[in-house]
């Protein structure tokens, strides 16, 4: 089972080499074994799982294939709403989001095939990049015990890593998909804004929300994306633009392609085993044949700033009542956070929208009139030990998240395509890894870059030793 | 104590922003955003 990949997979239960059933149930039995050690799971819908698998495996026998996600099983972060499953949002309430409809990034899924093996942890209301959770427990790195898994995404980073699930939806209003890949040593993309339905998913903030992809290898998120992406209706902020074929390209290879690295801002006060490692990456794209150079890209650090704002005002106004009647629920640092939002001015907020179209008009110009991608870290450093992350009063804690994140949320602002791949190892153990970042929509480029690195790397091969 | 720091922390995002958006045109907006994402995307976006 730990060896799977959806592609492999997919192609096996197609060729009858396994069944749905089988895949699903020794998914279970390995969540059984392993996940009371590394907590990715909030629920687990045994049954449910169960029975779309033998449903499924009935559809194939009968000569019906969904296509290359036919019987794979996912997982989806506990902020997508499942008809007949609990939506906490990583809260002490149990049912915290309800929506109309089943999110519909997991519709699609199902609809191509994926069965639900359950619901994932993550960080409370997906506020946090460090995985850790007060009332679910705390997603534990599968690499290294006692280091942070990342989040928000926490349990989508550590089910797909430790093979709980052959792939999961994560969020990424500042790198809540980015953080859990990198620090769980997976790819993980956040796709451009638009491109993916928000519907049926609890909101943090509208305008940086993101739901994407996370698995073991950019060909899986890839053919999740495929599922996934497109004009939906129950989505105002959703794209009408035409959805690529992602796996078209993806052997391509990337001679050529014109690659920059940021000379400012991303590789400052950054950790030199993940300077090294992105380095080295950066070395293998050129070996590949890809045309490396350096560049300055405009005022990241505002665009942070930009990203912060806006998220912690509509944050603060979407969940403003469980801050009101609840506060006691909420986890301290989680609560600072949100209670932020209420004393930035309506003033404020607009301003930074505005300037937000301003910066990022900038931003993509100035990159991409000379650029294909653009390559940074994801995290300043490894997965740090998870108690001294989160140790210290809350605005402390508030202050080592914002750095811990400062590399991922430009791009939440800007908008844009950003791939998280693995780069190699620290030296304890610890998954390195570098972002891939593209034009507005041209997702196939980030994961055919993306792909051409990992197989030519191999660190995808990598599994993490549990039970 | 808390309400203090906190304040402090609101006060340096909102004075980044002030000094960034001086000179914003009258013509911007937020809708601009989402335009400028599809007008800048790549040309080439059928498989």
């Amino acid at each position: 089972m730990s060896d799977w990949t959806i592609a492999s997979l997919a192609d096996a239960i197609r060729t009858r080499k396994t069944s749905s059933v089988e895949v699903v149930t020794e998914c279970l039995e390995r969540i059984r074994r392993v996940d009371g050690q590394v907590r990715a799971f909030i629920t687990v819908d045994a049954e449910g799982a169960l029975r779309a698998a033998r449903g499924l495996d009935q559809e194939l026998a009968g000569g019906r294939s969904r296509g290359p996600l036919h019987g794979v099983p996912l997982a989806y972060k506990d902020l997508c709403h499942i008809a007949g499953l609990p939506t906490s949002c990583g809260t002490k309430t149990a049912a915290y989001f309800f929506a109309e409809r089943d999110a519909t990034a997991v519709s699609r899924l199902r609809a191509a095939g994926a069965v639900t093996l359950g619901k994932l942890n993550m960080t409370e209301l997906a506020l946090g990049p460090f995985g850790d959770n007060a009332h679910h427990g705390h997603a534990e790195n599968p690499w290294r015990a006692g280091h942070a898994a990342g989040g928000s995404s926490s349990g989508s980073g550590v089910a797909v890593a430790a093979g709980l699930a052959l792939g999961a939806l994560g969020t990424d209003t500042g790198g809540s998909i980015r953080l859990p890949a990198a620090c769980c040593g997976i790819a993980g993309l956040k796709p451009t804004y638009g491109r993916v339905s928000r519907a049926g998913v609890m909101p943090l903030s509208w305008s940086n929300d993101h739901v994407g992809p996370m698995g073991r290898t950019v060909r899986d998120v890839a053919l999740m994306l495929q599922a996934i992406a497109g004009r939906d209706p129950l989505d105002a902020t959703s794209s009408h633009r035409v959805v690529p074929d992602y796996t078209a390209r993806l052997e391509q290879g990337i001679a050529g392609l014109r690659v920059a690295v940021p000379e400012n801002f991303f590789f400052q006060g950054v950790d030199p085993e993940i300077a090294d490692g992105v380095l080295r990456a950066i070395g293998v794209l050129e070996a590949l044949g890809a045309r490396v150079a350096e560049i300055r890209v405009p005022d990241p650090e505002t665009m942070s700033d930009v990203c912060n704002i806006v998220s912690r005002c509509e944050s603060a106004a979407v969940h403003a009542r469980l801050v009101r009647e609840r506060p006691e629920e909420i986890q301290p640092v989680v609560r600072t956070r949100l209670e932020l939002g209420f004393r930035i001015a309506a003033y404020d907020y607009l301003q930074a929208l505005r300037l937000r179209a301003r910066l990022a008009r900038a931003f993509i110009r100035g990159v991409f009139a000379e650029t294909d991608v653009l390559v940074a870290p994801v995290i300043p450093e490894p997965a740090p030990l998870l108690a001294r992350a989160i140790d210290g009063a809350p605005e402390e804690v508030a202050e080592r998240q914002g750095r811990f994140s400062r590399l991922t949320r430009p791009f939440n602002s800007l908008g844009l395509p950003a791939l998280a791949v693995a780069c190699g190892w620290s030296r304890d153990g610890l998954p390195l890894a570098f972002q891939i970042v593209g034009r507005p929509f041209d997702e196939a480029t980030v994961l055919r870059a993306g792909h051409a690195y990992e197989q030519a790397a191999g660190w995808h091969h990598r599994r993490p030793e549990l039970g | 104590m808390e309400a203090n720091r906190n304040d402090l922390v609101v006060a340096n995002l909102v004075a980044v922003i002030e000094r960034a958006a001086g000179d914003l045109s009258l013509a911007e907006e937020p809708a601009r955003f989402a335009a400028l994402l599809e007008d800048e995307a790549v040309v080439e976006d059928a498989g």
